[in-house]
């Protein structure tokens, strides 16, 4: 369940915790003594046995963000072990550890087939496993009385002296909070830190060395241990033990109380058993209306207060975040210059292809210690598919990876990184509910779990976090969960953590991506320095002044094929590479044959329109007009903010602030199904056909909003204009050529009868005869009248059809004017390939 | 021989039972990522509320169902709106548990309006048995699978054929994309809840005059269907049909053969073992892992 | 964490405690329970009010509030009017344990009646022979819950006992309908599981052979496969126990085979609408009862059957009442345990125990009790008080035989 806020007592390693959970034990303990009826000891006994399944629970669902709907099964078989070995005049205290290992050994099993599994799927593996104990219980007859059930154990003793029942709340009691503290310590050690990074980001985790799959069979062995002791403390509770006592409802609240006390927060269980065991006896006088009354609670707690009771005191609690003592400012280069063993990275031939797609064909080279490769190349080139093969996550077709003289392509990510590889990622991937100290803290676990119950927070480790963490460029608190972080944040403390294993080489994906140019300088500076250490930096980057700026070498991939290598600079004049970016002169599309009508009408106009994504702006302030009739061209390098444009236009994105006023009507802030029928329709990038419905179901959608009928004329009309999709009317859409699939979006947009037509990246993907075959379509669709905005990176064709153009850059319009004036532009190869 | 037959026919009848059902757990998760754990007691709530209706209504069937199945319908439209879109929203989890709960709700408070004592759902198709290959049947068990083929034949065409239909499937496959095309996700999301409600209260009607009427009869229906759904994959629509027969004739056999002590261990420990060779169900499409 | 945060330490802990101090103080709430003046005299019931055994608690109840208004009308107990505190145990025996605690030790029961199911029966029975409270059973019928082996047993049962009642319908099967291999058909429950105990015994003690033991599950709509199996083994009758909507199902299912067996019942179909569950083949099913509300009533009936439409005005006819022998046996047991109360004086445990003993010649529905308990036989019904039933016309008539 998301937290979204802090809760820093209750859910948060904290020095006062044990304090807090020694004076709850008190007094229990103390009520306990002070009670004189059974009842009270009895009451008491229940909520700690709720309690210790709770802490079994917060472990799996939690810290690991597993959930299971069959908990109860694993009290089931500690409370059965317990009372069949009591039966047979075991002492208590043998038959518990029996049954906790017993109970243990049943998670682990059960995990095997759990850890394969996500979702509703995983949530059905418990329920059947529930099931399958409780009727394996019931017709084990012989072993465990089957529905009658087992009863006359002998009395509790320990040592020689037998328990009363206040005895035995009091030894619940002390259990249940040694179960809270064991809680406490595990979610502080390695082992918690591993089992919340599987939570948050799984990828991420596998890529810092973390054998995940190992980390859920654990948390779920773990998880059964404490239902295991729980179970068998209920047998002498009890003092009778049937399958009734354990019945499928029992395991939805045991996970209710986790999550009405606080998912993952240390006391949360506890809270939740106070609640769960105390409120159906003070609704006792309910009788027959209790259950109705508690699915009301339960869905109201639900609705009202997701972060659970511990959520809720938290917020009683005011918030102050600690203050770090700065480590020495060399701290971080110290240590990483100590631990990273200097390696080259070589690949050799890798291809990989996706159903048919070849998405790298024959990509080779060496990413060498001490020095920055950079990998560019158009949108679709390959580049991040490279960083997969290499970090783990695709196994090549062919070809090697090679470090320290072995291959390891095709191994597991968590292996690869145990080599020295490390990385991050497009959209970062950091541990959102966990500080940024925390995340730094799981790169320098790298994949060890360490001791189950010693913190991790260390006076030097945290001194060496920090200082990675101001190594790398971030400035912030320490302490601040990262989830809450800015984005530029976010990319620094990935960096820092990805530094955290010491790796020989790094992997960085678009870093710069959302970057302002003052935190683009700061990251070069921080990569050069990276690779002053020895360590090898791969960068896949698209801000070429950022490329130009600090590579060693620069691979140019175009379609997944290498097709430049060398220097920035003989990259840079590269013709084939600017043909790349920039587009091929072999083939130009027909330019307007009339001129447009000077007195056209403004369609719509665009004011201070400011967007972005979270706490990332994109765009800032862009204005611009569009006559009817109009074709415009917005020209830019990948990352400059086009797409964030047309999405924001098409009402897919909330823009912060200014206007779009399309037909004199402000439109912005329309849901983008709205959009439609104000007469804007975006064709979006990547086609986005619907793969499963046929051609003319596709393009039948398009007239979705609108009141008439389509006639057949006009789908013939249609038709015409696409010609390759009349043969395919009733194929599947998704058996078509990306080509095709191209030709079907517009077909689909144009059935809309839009006012204007917004195209974002058409071209891209596509073979180059197809890419003519659409220009010539689109200039047609520009003579028949139809209003476009056309987002392209194939500059040179956009402004062939185009009437004007806009080059964006960092989110801002930095040129405009015609198209002829826009090509002679020394701002476009710039804005591409960056200033020389 | 007769044995066997018993237990296909049985399957089959409750089979299709099942896949009715999880057909309405396979709507909701391909169109918005959620189910309905009341689901079952949907089901209660489509024989409970078509025997209250009949009663009042004076024994008119045909007044009956259409109301109940209209019942079934709000209810999967009030159980999106409150129990799983505000979740849902938030991007969390809560609807599972929340879900959960709005199940005890419905059960309970059947029990309270309803009454606590099972009632005979009254059918002309349970009334006289018809002897077919030395077996002895309810037209009722015969009429079950073939409403329920027609009710998927019925969908299928649905989704294909009318403009809403593939508008449904639209955002199923790319619900960003078919906002583009101004389909409305969120009313395709409640569309999709009232239909599945729609198909459980079909499934409670359908089955109440074999069983009977009682507040609880929809909670292992609806559990069972679970199973099937995610045998079937969660998102194929003829692969959770087939799943739901398999599981019934399954179920059948197993106890035709074994006995009834062991059906529950043998037919979840399959589901299991079933997950463990295939995690995304015997007709799921694995994801494409992607990074 | 860091050596900075213990300066928050103080300033923090202000709301917490606060916060637990509430809680602390919902919890001294709780447990101090509710210290009324003992105005009246406290019975408490554990039974299953809701979930599928709610129809059965509900009889419980009724029985129990026609009995208590006729005592409270004639004065009450010892001069105090009697009060029922209800507990719903959700058939789960924790549930039910607890329930019993909280009845003894916070509300301060006299006795407890209760316990539908034999399991949350048997959770109890330790608890109230080590509190020396009476525990009066009127419903769950496992041989145990009575003959437990405490010294001192403060468990009473007006009900039927499975060992009695399977003893009952092996002979009646035998001499009726020469059955020499009868099939077990039973729910697959505790009280079936209580009877394929007994039935095994009272076969074993006959040197007889069985046909298999086969189970179903409540929600079971289809039990042919069960049956077929039972009729391919050569079953030449049938052992049925379970509640009245799955005994329905068996007789369904019988009717699809066209398999026309002998079936001797547990009580089970003894609701009032089990012919409208079962259909007109229901009428074969030969059940074992401890009394019905239809046929001629004597005055005690006629009385108890007034009452309970005058009070329950959602009875409208004989078949709401249902079932009668929880209407009726819990009528009777708190007749049995008033009088105890009345006669031991006071609501001492141990001297309502003695007091059990030595009550006699109370007019019950059942039956008029004469010393219906004694420290050897805790049960107030014995085989004597069965009586074998089938459905005529929607109406319960006893058999001869």
């Amino acid at each position: 369940m998301t937290q979204h806020h802090r809760a820093p007592l209750l859910s948060s390693p904290n020095v006062q915790v044990p304090v807090l959970l020694g004076s709850l034990l008190l007094g229990a303990i103390a009520l306990a003594l002070a009670a004189s009826s059974g009842y009270t000891h009895f009451v008491i006994s229940l909520v700690a046995i709720s309690t210790i399944t709770g802490v079994g629970l917060n472990i799996l669902y939690g810290l690991t963000g597993m959930i299971s709907f069959g908990h109860i099964a694993f009290q089931a078989i500690g409370a059965y072990t317990c009372a069949i070995l009591m039966l047979n005049d075991a002492s208590f205290l043998i038959a518990l550890l029996v049954s906790a290992a017993l109970t243990g050994l049943a998670g682990l099993l059960l995990a095997l087939p759990a850890v394969r599994v996500a979702g509703p799927f995983l949530a059905m593996v418990t329920i059947a496993f529930f099931f399958v104990i409780e009727h394996g219980i019931i017709e084990w007859r012989s072993l465990t009385g089957g529905q009658n059930g087992l009863f006359g154990f002998p009395p509790v003793s320990i040592a020689g002296y037998t328990l009363s029942e206040r005895d035995l709340s009091i030894f619940a009691s002390c259990c249940a909070f040694l179960s809270l503290f064991a809680f406490h310590r595990i979610s502080r050690s390695g082992w918690g830190l591993a089992m919340k990074g599987v939570r948050d980001a799984e990828i991420a985790s596998s890529s810092l060395g973390l054998n995940t799959r190992n980390v859920k069979i654990m948390a779920f062995g773990l998880s059964a241990v404490f239902a295991g002791i729980a179970g068998a403390i209920y047998t002498p509770l009890i003092m009778f033990i049937a399958p009734s006592n354990f019945p499928f409802s029992d395991s939805i609240l045991a996970l209710f109380a986790v999550i009405l006390g606080g998912t993952g927060a240390t006391l949360g269980p506890l809270l939740g058993s106070f609640v769960t065991v105390m409120l159906p006896e003070l609704l006792s006088e309910l009788a027959q209306y209790r259950l109705l009354f508690f699915g009301a609670l339960m869905l109201a707690v639900l609705l009202i207060a997701p972060s659970g009771v511990s959520g809720l005191l938290a917020r009683l609690l005011p918030k102050s975040l600690p203050v770090f003592d700065e480590p020495d400012a060399d701290t971080a280069s110290r240590w990483l210059s100590n631990a990273v063993a200097a390696q080259d990275l070589t690949v050799k031939q890798v291809c990989i292809a996706f159903g048919g797609l070849q998405a790298v064909d024959n990509v080779s080279f060496v990413a060498r210690s001490g020095k920055i490769l950079s990998v560019i190349g158009p949108n679709g080139a390959g580049k991040t598919t490279v960083l997969n093969m290499v970090s783990g996550f695709y196994k090549p077709d062919t070809g090697e990876v090679c470090i320290q003289g072995c291959d390891i392509a095709g191994q597991p990510a968590h292996s690869v990184s145990q080599r020295g590889i490390a990385r991050t990622y497009q959209t970062t991937r950091l541990y959102e509910k966990l500080t940024v100290l925390e995340n730094v803290f799981s790169g320098l676990q790298h994949g060890k779990l360490g001791k189950p119950f010693e913190s991790l927070d260390t006076q030097s480790r945290t001194q060496l976090a920090i200082g990675l963490l101001r190594y790398s460029g971030y400035r912030g608190n320490p302490d601040v969960l990262a989830g809450s972080l800015p984005h530029v944040d976010r990319r620094f403390v990935e960096i820092a953590r990805a530094l955290a294993t010491a790796p020989s080489v790094l992997l960085l994906d678009e870093p710069a991506a959302g970057l302002m140019r003052a935190d683009k300088e700061q990251l070069a500076h921080t990569l050069k320095d990276i690779a002053s250490l020895g360590i090898s930096v791969l960068l896949v980057e698209h801000d070429m002044t950022l490329v130009m700026g600090i590579s060693d070498d620069i691979l140019v991939l175009d379609a997944g094929k290498p097709i430049a290598f060398g220097v920035p600079e003989a990259v840079r004049q590269n013709p084939q590479v600017l043909a790349a970016y920039l587009g091929n002169a072999d083939f130009s599309a027909p330019a307007r044959a009339t001129t447009l009508p000077t007195d056209a009408e403004t369609l719509m106009s665009i004011r201070h329109l400011s967007a972005g994504y979270g706490a990332a702006p994109v765009l800032h302030k862009v204005s611009f007009d569009i006559l009817q009739g109009e074709l415009i061209a917005i020209l830019g390098a990948n990352g400059a903010g086009k797409s964030t444009l047309m999405s924001t236009l098409s009402g897919m994105l909330r823009i912060s602030s200014g206007e779009i006023i399309l037909k004199n009507q402000p439109v912005q802030n329309l849901p983008a199904h709205d959009m439609v029928a104000h007469g804007l329709v975006l064709v979006p990038e990547g086609r986005q056909v619907f793969p499963e419905l046929s051609v003319l179901q596709n393009i039948k959608l398009g007239a979705y909003k609108r009141k008439d009928s389509v006639a057949q004329a006009e789908l013939e009309g249609i038709l015409n204009r696409f010609p390759r999709l009349k043969d395919r009317l009733h194929n599947r859409a998704g058996l078509l050529s990306g080509g095709e699939q191209q030709m079907l979006a517009i077909a689909r947009g144009l059935m809309a009868k839009p006012d204007i037509l917004l195209l974002d990246e058409p071209s891209l993907g596509l073979a180059p005869s197809m890419v003519a075959e659409l220009y010539l379509i689109l200039a047609r669709l520009r003579d028949d009248g139809v209003t476009i905005l056309l987002v392209d990176q194939v500059a040179t064709l956009a402004l062939d059809i185009a009437d004007r153009a806009y080059v964006m850059e960092q989110g801002a319009i930095v040129a405009q004017g015609s198209s002829e004036s826009i090509r002679q532009d020394k701002m476009l190869a710039s804005a591409y390939l960056g200033a020389a | 021989m007769t044995l066997f037959t018993m237990a296909v026919v049985t399957g089959l009848a409750l089979g299709s039972i099942y896949g009715l059902i999880a057909l309405g757990f396979q709507i909701t998760y391909s169109v918005s990522g959620t189910v309905n754990f009341a689901q079952g007691s949907v089901v209660m709530l489509g024989a409970v509320s078509g025997y209250m209706i009949y009663q009042v209504s004076g024994d008119m069937p045909w007044i009956a169902y259409p109301l109940a199945l209209l019942v079934c319908g709000i209810a999967g439209a009030v159980i999106e709106a409150v129990l799983v879109r505000p979740f849902a929203k938030r991007g969390n989890e809560g609807w599972l548990m929340a879900t959960v709960a709005g199940g005890i709700l419905l059960d309970n408070t059947a029990l309270f309006t309803f009454g606590n004592e099972p009632r005979t759902f009254p059918s002309s198709l349970v009334n006289d048995t018809v002897q077919i290959a030395n077996v002895g049947l309810y037209p009722l068990q015969l009429v079950i699978p073939l409403v329920t083929l027609s009710i998927a034949i019925i969908l299928h065409v649905l989704f294909r054929r009318t403009q809403q239909g593939t508008a449904l499937l639209a955002v199923v496959q790319n619900a960003s994309a078919a906002s583009l095309m101004g389909i409305n996700t969120q009313r395709m999301i409640t569309a999709s809840y009232v239909l599945s409600g729609m198909l459980a209260g079909l499934a409670g009607l359908l089955i109440a005059p074999l069983a009977s009427v009682h507040s609880e009869m929809g909670v292992l229906f609806g559990l069972k269907a679970f199973a099937v759904a995610i045998l079937g994959g969660m998102t194929s629509a003829s692969g959770i049909m087939v799943a739901g027969l398999i599981y019934g004739i399954t179920e059948a056999l197993v106890t035709s053969y074994f006995g009834s002590s062991f059906t529950s261990i043998v037919v979840f420990a399959a589901v299991i073992a079933i997950l463990v060779l295939k995690p995304n169900g015997l007709f799921g499409r694995s994801g494409v892992n992607k990074v | 964490m860091c050596n900075t945060s213990d300066r928050h330490t103080e300033r923090r802990q202000l709301p917490v405690s606060r916060a637990f101090g509430t809680m602390a103080l919902a919890a001294f709430m709780f447990f101090a329970g509710s210290a009324s003046a003992q105005e009246s005299i406290k019975i408490g019931l554990v039974a299953a009010l809701s979930g599928q055994s709610a129809k059965s608690g509900e009889a419980i109840t009724r029985g129990l509030t026609i009995a208590i208004d006729e005592i409270n009308a004639r004065g009450g107990v010892l001069g105090k009017p009697i009060e029922l505190i209800s507990r719903d145990d959700e058939s789960n025996p924790g549930k039910g344990l607890t329930a019993a605690r909280e009845l003894v030790q916070r509300e301060g029961v006299a006795a407890i009646i209760g316990g539908l199911d034999t399991p949350v029966s048997f959770a109890i029975v330790p608890f109230a022979n080590q509190m020396k409270v009476p525990f009066v059973g009127p419903w769950a019928a496992g041989t145990g819950i009575t003959f437990n082996g405490a010294e001192e047993n403060y468990i009473f049962r007006v009900s039927a006992v499975d060992e009695y009642v399977d003893e009952a319908i092996t002979e009646y099967l035998i001499t009726r309908y020469g059955a020499k291999k009868p099939g077990m058909i039973l729910i697959n429950n505790p009280w079936g599981e209580s009877n394929e105990k007994g039935l095994t015994k009272a076969l074993e003690k006959r040197n007889m052979d069985h046909a298999g033991i086969e189970k179903f599950e409540s929600t079971d709509i289809d039990v042919t496969p069960q049956l077929t199996r039972l009729k391919n083994a050569g079953a030449d009758s049938l052992f049925l126990v379970a509640n009245v909507a799955p005994s329905a199902q068996v007789v369904k299912s019988l009717d699809r085979m066209g398999w026309d067996v002998p079936i001797a019942s547990h009580w089970g179909p003894a609701g009032g609408r089990f012919t409208e569950l079962a259909g007109p083949s229901g009428e074969k099913v030969h059940f074992i009862q401890t009394y019905s509300f239809t046929g001629e009533l004597n005055a005690k009936g006629q009385a108890v059957l007034d009452a309970l439409q005058e009070r329950f005005p959602e009875i409208k006819s004989i078949a709401d009442v249902t079932p009668a022998v929880g209407i009726a046996n819990a009528y009777d047991a708190m007749l049995l345990l008033s009088a105890a109360i009345e006669k031991a004086g006071s609501t001492d445990g141990p001297a309502i125990r003695q007091a059990m003993y030595d009550i006699e010649n109370i007019e019950g529905l059942i039956k008029t009790y004469t010393d219906p308990f004694s420290p050897d036989n805790q049960d107030a019904l014995g085989p004597e008080d069965y009586i074998f039933t089938n459905f005529v016309n929607g109406e319960i008539l006893p058999l001869d035989f």
